[in-house]
């Protein structure tokens, strides 16, 4: 009991002392996390949203894909990455493992799919009601576009925050690919994992309240849009 | 003349839904379209609305603006905003001035006790309310032909009365012409004086609305009517 409670003390003491290397490390996931969740967004939207909008033969195999991929196991994606890029992989020239580039290639891996799944779903029951009401009331194609956008406008960023969430959370990826190197690709998760080995409580407990916080902070925003949004 | 229909198929793959000849609108009529489930009611109605899309034939309108020709659904949408947004949003979109807007919205929102419900959240709205909203959002620009899909099915005796009272007023005042899809005969009686009875996509017997209601011609409405009596 000791121990617990002196490490939450001490990692309050570390937190607001503005620690460099645990800053540093925060820094780091936070940027990691937000550069794949930006490209993601970027591939995951487009794709989402014509999924949601267009029929096509084989959409249905497509999409039982795309679920499974939802719920990818970050390690699978982590070593699928790893192996593309190790030296004498197919992409093994670029010589990217062991840098935040191929972390944030990982990351990419799990959060387009949890993106373009929450996504097309979104599209695919709100886009045909908002065409035909905005047809009967006189919008032109372009006023259709920006009322689709308004109307859905918080489903699609809760959509870009349950990606964050995955993202700044996971482990297994950003360890396997990263491989937990101090000062240039290590993260709150996999510095966590590392101070636990070493019996370093009180910074791993310090961690872990910031991760807390993100996460208690992205939950709010979702529940905040749930509010907002539900009947 | 409002709209005129010479020829008008609609066909899914190799079923025909929709298959009329010859049916005229006159202008400032108030039509009820009665049927069984099935009979191409609502194919009918999309179709003129401009949300779907004849496979054969076409409407003639006798407006050349397309903005003139609105309807009101048996689950309406209403957009994320207020309920008085949602009236104004059609008067938005032609770009009426603020004043004109808001004395337009002022008179539907009065006149189907919608006032206290103004800065409401258009979606939280119970069924009833809803279908008034989406009422006062169809009227607001003053088409020149509404189109209701069974506005009323879920609706309590007091709204519908409501909603009937509206739709004649509005066809006394600003001459609109009412194409009026229902179930319920009394209603079309009440607020009807031209009657289509269609049947598996054909038009069975159309003319006055009483007249039919009392003495049917055809052999088919005269079931339909009696069947539905009993009730
Ligand atoms: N999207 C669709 N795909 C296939 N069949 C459809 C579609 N929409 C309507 N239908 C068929 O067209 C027929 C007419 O439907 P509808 O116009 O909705 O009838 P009503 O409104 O008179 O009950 C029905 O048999 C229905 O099953
Ligand atoms: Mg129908």
């Amino acid at each position: 009991m000791d121990v617990i409670s002196a490490g939450i003390a001490q990692a309050f003491r570390l937190i607001l002392s503005g620690d460099q290397e645990i800053v540093g490390i925060i820094g780091l996931s936070l940027f990691v996390s937000f550069s794949s969740v930006i490209l993601s967004t970027c591939l995951g939207m487009p794709v989402g949203i014509l999924l949601g909008t267009h029929s096509f033969r084989g959409k249905g195999v497509v999409l039982r894909i795309i679920y499974t991929f939802m719920s990818l196991p970050p390690v699978i994606a982590g070593l699928t990455v790893f192996l593309i890029l190790m030296r004498r992989g197919p992409l093994g020239y670029l010589q990217l493992n062991y840098t935040p580039t191929a972390m944030i290639i990982a990351q990419i891996c799990l959060v387009t799919p949890i993106i373009i799944g929450l996504i097309y779903n979104l599209v695919r029951e709100k886009a045909p009601v908002v065409n035909r009401l905005g047809i009967t009331l006189g919008a032109g194609r372009l006023e259709i576009m920006f009322l689709m956008i308004r109307e859905m406008r918080i489903g699609l960023t809760a959509a870009v925050v349950s990606g964050f969430g995955r993202a700044i959370s996971e482990v297994g990826a950003v360890m396997i690919v990263g491989g937990n190197i101090k000062g240039k690709t290590r993260v709150m998760t996999t510095y966590i994992t590392e101070l636990k080995s070493m019996g370093d409580y009180s910074r791993a407990i310090a961690i872990g309240i910031v991760l807390l916080i993100i996460a208690f902070v992205i939950n709010a925003i979702l529940y905040n849009f749930q509010e907002r949004e539900g009947k | 003349m409002e709209l005129e229909i010479r020829k008008l198929v609609r066909d899914y793959g190799t079923k025909r839904v929709l298959d009329l000849e010859s049916v005229t609108i006159e202008k400032g009529t108030r039509t009820a379209i009665i049927g069984p489930n099935g009979a191409g009611k609502s194919t009918l109605l999309n179709i003129v609305s401009r949300i779907d899309v004849a496979t054969e034939g076409e409407v003639v309108y006798e407006s050349e603006d397309p903005r003139l020709v609105t309807q009101v659904f048996q689950q309406p949408y209403m957009l994320r905003t207020s309920v008085e947004r949602n009236i104004q949003y059609p008067l938005r979109l032609r770009n009426w001035p603020e004043e004109g807007m808001k004395k337009r919205s002022n008179e539907l929102m009065e006149d189907l006790g919608l006032l206290d419900l103004r800065h409401q959240k258009a979606w939280k709205l119970s069924g009833g309310e809803t279908q008034k909203v989406a009422l006062a959002r169809a009227l607001s620009f003053q088409p020149s032909l509404l189109l209701l899909d069974e506005p009323t099915a879920n609706i309590d005796p007091a709204t519908t009365a409501e909603i009937e009272e509206m739709l004649l007023k509005i066809n006394r005042e600003e001459g609109t012409t009412i194409l009026f899809v229902t179930h319920n005969l009394a209603q079309a009686r009440r607020v009807c004086n031209r009657l289509l009875f269609l049947d598996k996509g054909k038009l069975v017997e159309s003319g006055d609305c009483q007249e039919i209601l009392q003495n049917p011609k055809e052999e088919k409405t005269r079931r339909f009517i009696a069947g539905e009596l009993l009730i």
